[in-house]
């Protein structure tokens, strides 16, 4: 096995089967160090059965793993020395107090780890309440108890299973400003999973989308939900006269398809984003007026409907047409690019106007080719 | 023991300690049979010297010390030694501490010291109460030797260790507490009196714990079910205890080391 020490977890067909059913079915993951990466998937999609695998909390039915470097299950005290773990809601023992319970932690991770019981209950903010019983506290606040616990191992990896189920707004935000903390200041690797798209895609750098146990696609979320990149791009123009520019596009060899939306005229270009700087010039050289250029950004909502929504397809298609995401770990083979619904686009091309975020395309008249 | 088992060991009986309802009622079982005995038997002592006996005095002292080391004092270590076999995995905690690496087998150990340390505690509370009830209810009776007081603490102590290691064992087995509350309570109130108690199971007799235990006893124990039912040599004896222990912590590190959190 090939663990990569620049990963925090790798795993290389990882199955765990509960009879004949596969949980997790020949997972290949790779979680760079110091990343927020987010483990996303609908409920029932084998989350929890990943973190509980990885963790030894369950043995893997086949397949090879390995955290921070050592391999699992060999090597199993020296890969979660450094690894602390919040798996489904945070338990303690009710009877004793958030310090009680952390002390009860620290005697088994090590005679060192006593001295980190105040720092931990400082950073997550309980040092006030540590000498309280835990069946006293909210979930938020066994939430940040659970955290306090992970910090004990002084952690180079996080492994959070849906941290925020439970919390207010208010729980939520103070969670993940604490996340992003812990990976921007200190340099820990979070592993982090939920079925919240917009949570994962508000804390974390890095993306896998599991589903039925299969990931079905890893990577960069900013490469995963950004431009529709490979064999094609989308950009919308804003021009002063709409018909006059869907005629002169009709031509153009560089677009796919051309429609007219509430933003603008939407374009589909084969290939090259850079073409859009082309059909540009040549717009302004036929005296239409461009007023802005809109490069139109997926976001990993879009990216994750766009594979659930296929998931009825025989799993061996959709692995095949992921496997140039799955292979180097960048989105570079999008699959099903649609123009519906984009709710995120950017400015990519110098104009005089910025990018307006446009929440729908009606289609009124379009070119395809 | 090194440090890391000596923590390992303190956070078990941490948790042991803190459980409040756990040791008050464990305390309930070994104080209270002895001093409702006391109570009434000085009662009646007091109303007719003649006809009752005193409370304390040597009489005294062997039926508190059967009520304590083989009927109630079991009942506090069951109390006990299931909460140590089952806690964490009743509580969810387990997972926590498998997280940080520590060998399951580690962890199960450490259970051990802790609840018979505290069971032990217990128990010498209830046999403190046991020798002032018999010297200070004496009213001149005869009272027993301090070698026959040594070796109460002994007996004692063997028979409450014993059980409440099986108790851990078992406990760690179901990983749940009210199953094995229920089956080893039942066990040692119910079918270990009665299997005791059919003389034709003839010499089948000997496996049972209860009676194995019996045969250390430093005075004569009363016949029945809950007393001394058959009799066996000390090394057989010893062999059965081994057994129930051997069998029940082996079967109870295995579902520790084996079990889904």
């Amino acid at each position: 096995m090939s663990s990569d020490s620049q990963l925090a977890v790798y795993t290389e067909g990882l199955t765990k089967r509960f009879g004949q059913r596969a949980a997790i079915d020949g997972v290949d993951l790779r979680v760079p160090r110091g990343s927020a990466f987010g483990f996303l998937g609908p409920n029932g999609a084998g989350k929890t059965t990943m973190i509980r695998t990885l963790l030894g909390l369950t043995h893997a039915s086949s397949g090879s793993m390995s955290l921070l470097g050592h391999e699992l299950p060999a090597q199993r005290a020296q890969a979660l020395r450094r690894v602390g773990a919040i798996v489904e809601e945070p338990r303690f023992h009710p009877h004793l107090s958030g310090r009680e319970n952390l002390r009860i932690i620290a005697a088994v991770r090590g005679p060192e780890v006593r001295e980190r019981i105040e720092p931990a209950l400082r950073r997550v903010g309980l040092s006030e309440r540590a000498d309280e019983k835990v069946k006293k506290y909210s979930l938020g606040m066994r939430q940040r108890l659970g955290v306090a616990r992970c910090l004990l191992a002084d952690p180079l990896l996080l492994i959070l299973d849906e941290p925020t189920n439970g919390l207010d707004p208010g729980g939520i935000q103070e969670f993940r400003v604490m996340i992003r903390a812990l990976v921007e200041q200190e340099g820990r690797t979070i592993f982090l999973s939920s079925h919240l798209l917009d949570e994962v895609e508000k804390i974390c750098d890095h993306v896998a989308i599991v589903d039925r146990g299969k990931v079905v696609v890893q990577g960069a979320i900013a490469e995963l939900a950004g431009a529709a990149s490979g064999s094609h791009s989308e950009v919308i123009f804003g021009v002063d006269d709409s018909s006059r520019t869907l005629e002169a596009l009709e031509s153009d060899p560089a677009v796919r398809e051309a429609h007219r939306s509430d933003d603008g005229i939407h374009v589909v270009l084969e290939g090259d984003p850079q073409s859009a700087a082309a059909i540009n010039a040549r717009l302004v050289g036929v005296g239409i007026a461009v007023m802005r250029i809109e490069h139109v950004r997926q976001s990993l909502e879009q990216r994750f409907l766009q594979i659930t929504s296929r998931l009825g397809a025989p799993a061996g298609a959709l692995a095949e047409s992921q496997a140039g995401i799955q292979s180097d770990g960048q989105a570079s083979t999008p699959t099903n690019s649609q123009a519906g619904a984009p709710t995120d686009s950017q400015a990519s091309t110098p104009t005089n106007s910025q990018a307006s975020t446009p929440t729908d395309h009606e289609t009124t008249g379009q070119v395809q080719r | 023991m090194s440090t890391l088992a000596a923590q390992m060991v303190g956070a078990d009986l941490l948790k042991l300690r803190k459980k409040r309802s756990t040791v008050i009622w464990a305390l309930i079982l070994v104080l209270a049979p002895l001093l409702i005995y006391f109570i009434v038997r000085a009662a009646q002592h007091s109303s007719s010297p003649l006809k009752y006996e005193p409370a304390g005095g040597q009489h005294g002292y062997e039926d508190g010390l059967q009520a304590l080391a083989l009927f109630f004092g079991p009942l506090a270590g069951i109390m006990i030694g299931v909460e140590a076999g089952a806690g964490d995995a009743a509580t969810g905690v387990f997972r926590d501490l498998v997280v940080t690496g520590r060998s399951r087998l580690a962890l199960f150990v450490a259970r051990l010291p802790a609840a018979i340390a505290l069971c032990w505690a217990v128990v010498l509370v209830g046999y403190a109460l046991l020798i002032l009830g018999t010297y200070a209810l004496s009213s001149g009776a005869p009272t027993p030797s301090g070698a026959t007081v040594a070796n109460g603490i002994g007996f004692s102590l063997l028979s409450t260790g014993v059980i409440c290691a099986v108790a851990v064992g078992f406990a760690s087995l179901t990983a749940s507490r009210p199953p094995a509350l229920v089956v080893l309570i039942g066990w040692h109130l119910v079918a270990s009196p009665i299997l005791a108690g059919i003389s034709s199971l003839g010499k089948a007799r000997d496996l049972l714990l209860s009676q194995a235990i019996s045969q250390f006893a430093p005075v004569k124990l009363n016949e029945g079910p809950h007393g001394m039912s058959v009799t066996m040599s000390h090394g057989f004896a010893i062999v059965v205890m081994l057994a129930w222990l051997v069998v029940l912590l082996v079967l109870g590190a295995w579902k520790t080391m084996k079990m889904d959190t």
